[in-house]
């Protein structure tokens, strides 16, 4: 719209005081933008010093692939050394001399976040799966089945109420359940259903507007067609629906993984020296902790001290974290976006 | 017998061209199975939402039972009684410390401004310092004092503690079917009123102390040397105004402790105001637990504040921005950059805080050029305000979003009909476009709390983590305190506490807060919209 057409024109005095508003609004949006990225960039710089080499494979491999240890720095004939725990162990046991030898030593700085990973990777499966079996069969119901009524509504305040619960509740209400009353103690198991009624919302609310985005005479023809309800379901709602409800499920899997408080007392353990897959009994699988990324970077980042040696592990593991949830924040932005242009009708 | 007709025959069913046969378990098609299956699903949000508040309550319940008895124990052992004394040497403290404070004052201006050497200026000091000892060795008779009635008084809920756990054993041994050792088990009563006989002897002992205490301070204000710089001559004046305020409250405190009696009731309803109300959230104290969710919601309210006033407008600015005034290319770069920022975990924020933010932000308030800011500068690297900066980058996703959404509901009409009246971009976004979409913009920024009161691990990193009300004394300078939190207590205690004690059952406690809390916020957001909504159309 340019000022210009109009037939009462405004002064300049006016439009230049327009221009400088709108040039604050630009400045505020532009200005949390430059935050985002500053955060962004911190952890993306430090951290890749750690995860990258500069030799091939420049992959920090040892980082990825290997189980936290403490970290021993002293001074051995002049030259300052470095070493994880297994490594001088056998350091002294080559150098006996270097059995006494003064040493400063900091707990998980050194070795790698491989368990961290996978428990995360098994947290976020276990829990996603739960959820979406719930949260798409309630939106099933909510879109195709339910009539607008009283007991609707009040399924979807709950729904609504649900989103609003700090994280950190769910974490109480996970201990109080799975944890004590179930007597799972600190488990897969309770981590995975703690996590799943957490993101039920989100991904009851993704599926129904993909049921909702699916038009109504797809259910019409197939109706008419003599098909049953859940024939129609079946054959001519859900594959059109499915895509958008995995891709908006992407975000729901993001705010798992993302999420610390749900998982602090009811899977995650500090520190576990076996991997999940060390069980005796298929059983176990279910009913063991795990350890896991972001308690891991709680724990980094606030029981040991900050200085050079520790920042390594910190802001590596901030690093590979902030990774995977962008790596999936993204695809399921850009699939949301590509989604949306294919299925137009 | 009398003989029926019989039963007249159902008509024969129609005959179909076309035939389904349906299958029927329990009086149920298929279908209808498939549809109670789904509306099973659609009902877990409810029975979730249900479990939470049975689960919240189930352990938090007990509560306020076991407060009362810590309550009870607290007047029946004694301890109030010597917490009278406690309270009034506390004071004294507090008088001592403004003292030093007052020192601190003037060193520096001797100091720094006229650029004294400190040998100098300690000398100058002397007389002060004299007066500085003699003032606070006024106390050490009573501190005397209290340290014997301490003693005794713990001895005695010692006592208690151990009738206590006797008593649980005997009744754990019972319930395991052990009568004969259960009755082995040795239970002394306590006489509380024998037991309190000497510390309650001890009131003319007191009153003595007191006196002479009181005697000596007043005697010691005639004396105050005067400090060289005139300036502060007015704290000086103020300090003696306090000092004869304080020794003036003697007379009252001994009337307390005359008319305190170990018998009295605790009430039921204490339990609660003592938990909604109290001052203190101390645990694992040799003296007395104190359960109080005061300081803990405090800190989480000023927190959120120190966030919301950051994001709203940032947030809201950024919606009005993205929705009216950008282009599209713009608009098209800006949403998921903001969706992006929304994705960030919370604890990788935190660990931002800790690594980065806090120093930075402390630089900041060193500088010169920023010193009047209230509060600035300040030396505690973890305080409210870097909590609340980090929670305001996660609420504005959120209150960007939303807002966006109201925003965009406008009716396109409104826009134009504006427009046509000649009303300038301005004007239409802040006359027409904005309050049409009010509703929809507070309900953002409700939900956006929601969010920030709720967040546990930057406030758990970044927030400090000191247990006390903050000094709101000098304003806004508040937000360069620390502070602790209600997620942020239970995520730091809950993993140490013994399980069933008074202390975890106090945490679960507090998530009820929360929960009660979140929903209210929720509440409101979706009356706002509901109520205020424009019937467009």
């Amino acid at each position: 719209m340019n000022a210009a057409t109009h037939v009462f024109r405004s002064t300049a005095g006016a439009r230049r005081g327009e221009r400088a508003i709108f040039w604050l609004f630009r400045a505020a949006t532009w200005f949390v933008l430059l935050c985002g990225a500053a955060v962004f960039l911190n952890i993306f710089v430090k951290g890749s010093r750690t995860v990258f080499k500069a030799e091939a494979p420049f992959i920090n491999t040892t980082f990825l692939t290997e189980a936290p240890e403490s970290l021993y720095i002293f001074e051995w004939e002049g030259k300052k050394r470095e070493m994880g725990d297994r490594e001088f162990r056998a350091f002294k046991e080559q150098n006996p001399a270097a059995a006494h030898v003064a040493t400063e030593s900091y707990v998980y700085s050194a070795g790698g976040i491989w368990p961290c990973i996978v428990g995360t990777v098994l947290l976020v499966v276990g829990s996603m799966t739960i959820a979406l079996c719930l949260g798409v069969s309630a939106a099933i119901y909510l879109n195709e089945y339910a009539r607008d009524g009283a007991f609707i509504r009040f399924v979807r305040l709950a729904i609504l109420n649900l989103a609003g619960v700090p994280s950190i509740v769910f974490g109480l209400f996970g201990f109080g359940m799975f944890v004590i009353f179930f007597g799972w103690n600190v488990s897969l198991l309770a981590g995975w259903f703690t996590l799943a009624f957490m993101v039920l919302p989100v991904v009851i609310t993704a599926s129904e507007e993909s049921l909702k985005a699916v038009p109504k005479g797809f259910r019409e023809g197939s109706l008419a067609l003599g098909a049953t309800k859940w024939q129609t379901i079946r054959k001519n709602v859900l594959p059109y629906a499915l895509p958008g409800i995995l891709t908006s499920s992407i975000l729901g899997i993001a705010r798992v993984a993302g999420e610390t408080a749900p998982i602090m007392f009811t899977a995650a353990y500090v520190v576990r020296d076996k991997l999940p897959w060390d069980v005796d009994r298929l059983g176990d699988f279910f009913f063991q902790g795990v350890m896991a990324l972001p308690y891991h970077i709680y724990v980094v980042s606030s029981k040991i001290p900050q200085n050079d040696y520790t920042e390594r592990v910190q802001y590596g593991t901030a690093f590979v974290f902030l990774f995977i949830v962008a790596l999936i924040a993204t695809s399921s932005i850009l699939l949301r976006n590509h989604l949306r242009n294919r299925y137009k009708w | 017998m009398i003989e029926t007709s019989p039963p007249p025959q159902p008509a024969p069913p129609p005959v179909f061209a076309v035939q389904k046969r349906r299958l029927r378990f329990l009086g149920l098609t298929l279908d209808d199975t498939i549809k109670a299956f789904f509306g099973g699903n659609a009902l877990v949000a409810v029975v979730v939402l249900a479990l939470i508040t049975v689960f919240l309550f189930r352990e938090g319940a007990g509560f306020f039972g076991q407060n009362r008895t810590n309550l009870e124990i607290y007047r029946q052992a004694g301890l109030e009684y010597v917490d009278f004394i406690r309270r009034q040497t506390d004071d004294h403290t507090a008088l001592t410390r403004y003292l030093s404070d007052l020192r601190l004052r003037q060193v520096m201006i001797l100091t720094e401004r006229e650029r004294r050497p400190l040998d100098e200026v300690n000398a100058a000091l002397a007389p002060f310092d004299a007066f500085a000892e003699q003032f606070s060795a006024t106390v050490d008779p009573l501190r005397a004092l209290l340290s014997d009635l301490t003693e005794q008084v713990t001895a005695i809920k010692t006592k208690f503690i151990v009738t206590q756990d006797r008593k649980e054993e005997r009744r754990q041994l019972l319930a395991e079917g052990k009568p004969a050792e259960a009755d082995a088990v040795k239970i002394d009563t306590i006489d509380f009123a024998t037991e309190l006989k000497p510390i309650l002897g001890a009131l003319p002992l007191y009153k003595e102390t007191s006196r002479e205490f009181s005697r000596k301070l007043v005697a010691l204000l005639d004396s105050v040397p005067s400090l060289p710089s005139p300036e502060l001559h007015p704290r000086m004046e103020k300090l003696k105004q306090l000092a004869r305020n304080y020794a003036a409250g003697f007379p009252a405190i001994e009337r307390d402790m005359e008319a305190w009696e170990h018998t009295f009731p605790v009430p039921a309803w204490e339990t609660f105001t003592a938990f909604l109300f109290g001052r203190q959230w101390l645990t694992a104290s040799f003296w007395q637990d104190w359960y109080g969710i005061l300081p803990l919601l405090i800190g989480s309210l000023l927190v959120s504040a120190v966030a919301l006033a950051l994001a709203v407008p940032l947030g809201v600015g950024a919606a009005i921005y993205v929705n009216q005034i950008a282009s599209t290319r713009e608009q098209r770069l800006i949403k998921p950059c903001i969706e992006f920022i929304s994705a960030f975990p919370s604890v990788v924020l935190g660990f931002f805080g800790i690594a980065v933010l806090g120093q930075a932000l402390r630089l900041l308030s060193q500088q010169p050029w920023l010193s009047w800011m209230p509060g600035f500068p300040y030396s505690e690297r973890l305080n409210i305000l870097t909590a609340g900066c980090l929670l305001a980058l996660i609420a504005v996703p959120t209150i960007f979003t939303l807002a966006e959404d109201a925003l965009n509901n406008v009716p396109r009409a409104f826009k134009e009909a504006s427009f046509a009246l000649g009303a300038s971009r301005l004007q239409t976004i802040t006359r027409i476009i904005v309050p049409a979409s009010l509703s929809g913009i507070i309900s953002a920024v409700l939900l956006g709390l929601g969010r920030v009161v709720g967040e546990t691990m930057v406030v758990l990193l970044c927030a400090g983590n000191r247990i006390a009300i903050p000094d709101f004394t000098s304003g806004l300078a508040v937000i360069t305190e620390p502070v602790h939190t209600m997620t942020g207590i239970i995520a730091q205690e809950m993993g140490e506490v013994v399980r069933g004690s008074i202390h975890y059952r106090a945490l679960f406690v507090v998530g009820l807060v929360l929960f009660v809390l979140s929903l209210l916020i929720n509440y409101a957001a979706q009356k706002i919209v509901r109520r205020y909504k424009l019937s467009i159309g």
